[in-house]
């Protein structure tokens, strides 16, 4: 059976309810359902096994190669399809597989201002500048929470120490991997 | 609650004279109605009158709105004004808010109500995700922050939350351009 042309249907973070039968309309409409559903499995089983390795292109060139030398493997045309798709997607997958991983809060969006406090009980703070920032925190797919916080210019000054502080342990750690 | 936003919109309806506006309404073709577009029509509506149509139109979908109707209690309110509108003003005002109704309605939740603090402290903590049962090699760094914020009572509380990467150096970034503003105003 001839590769598929097509891109297969986008998934949209594993929940898309796509049947089989709407696959095999769309792409191939002259085959018997049986042989549709062989084919489906074995590439959808590919397509795990590299997404799952998050394989770069030497690992993906290897496990290719050694697929179309298997007994009931696949075709050549049909491993450069793959190899295709995975160039083309590679970076969405594995970005959908970490969010799907990621079970706490996140920091959905962020957006501040800075005011001029005209008032206040104490004299010192009038005509001092304070950025207002609102953090929408929540878990991915639930509602959010959104934290309103004020920062006057030594709170900004702790905030960036601190994550400065971040930034250089980030910066270790990516250069030892 | 329910009977008295009728009550309430009839009465606001029957203040803003819909009965005058009802007699106009009949002119316009049913789609131009409820779209509210500006077009010209080859039909004699004059600018005063268009004007009081659609403040008329928008004064009854924000009142409904602000009052949570549903469908029925509004259809209802207009039913028992003194010059009823005319059938096919009532069916582009029901089609209308039920496309569009839930999505203006005045939501009482409270869960998007801001909480407002003073920031204290930031703790952190950097960790990498290396494999999960959905992928084997995730292989990504992130950082897990609580924030120490006091609220109005004085109140301490930690909001957590985890970053990746990208999404750290956009944090880190905003708080530089904060802190460059702030020293300019």
């Amino acid at each position: 059976m001839a590769a598929a042309e097509q891109q297969p249907p986008a998934v949209d973070g594993g929940k898309v309810d796509i049947t089989e039968e709407l696959l095999r309309g769309q792409l191939y409409p002259e085959a018997a359902p049986e042989e549709f559903r062989a084919l489906r499995a074995k590439m959808g089983g590919l397509l795990q096994s590299i997404a799952s390795a998050d394989m770069d292109l030497n690992q993906l060139e290897a496990f290719l190669t050694a697929q179309t030398k298997k007994q009931g493997g696949i075709t050549s045309d049909q491993a450069a399809v793959i190899a295709k798709f995975w160039k083309n997607h590679r970076v969405k997958i594995h970005e959908s597989l970490v969010n799907q991983s990621c079970w706490d809060n996140v920091l959905k969006n962020m957006n501040w201002r800075v005011d001029l406090k005209s008032q206040s009980r104490h004299v010192d703070q009038i005509n001092t500048p304070v950025a207002i920032v609102e953090m929408e925190l929540g878990k991915y797919g639930q509602e959010s929470e959104f934290l309103c916080l004020e920062f006057d210019e030594a709170k900004v000054s702790q905030m960036l120490k601190k994550l400065t502080e971040i930034e250089e342990s980030m910066t270790a750690l990516t250069q030892t991997t | 609650m329910a009977a008295g936003s009728v009550v309430l919109l009839t009465r606001a309806l029957e203040a803003l004279d819909v009965g005058g506006a009802a007699d106009k309404i009949n002119l316009i073709p049913q789609d131009f109605f409820a779209e509210l577009r500006l077009q010209t029509s080859g039909i004699e509506v004059n600018v005063g009158d268009l004007a009081k149509i659609t403040n008329t139109v928008s004064f009854l979908f924000s009142t409904a709105a602000r009052n949570n109707l549903s469908t029925e209690e509004l259809i209802t309110a207009l039913g028992s004004t003194v010059n009823t509108l005319p059938k096919h003003a009532i069916q582009v005002i029901r089609h209308v808010w039920n496309e569009q109704g839930k999505s203006v309605g005045v939501s009482e939740d409270k869960g998007n109500m801001s909480t407002v603090g003073q920031f204290v402290d930031i703790k952190w903590k950097l960790g990498v995700a290396m494999s999960s049962d959905t992928c084997r090699s995730l292989k990504y760094p992130y950082v897990t922050v609580a924030l120490k914020v006091a609220d109005s009572s004085g109140q301490i509380t930690n909001k957590c939350f985890e970053m990746t990467v990208p999404q750290f150096k956009n944090f880190f970034r905003q708080f530089k351009e904060m802190a460059a503003v702030l020293e300019t105003v």
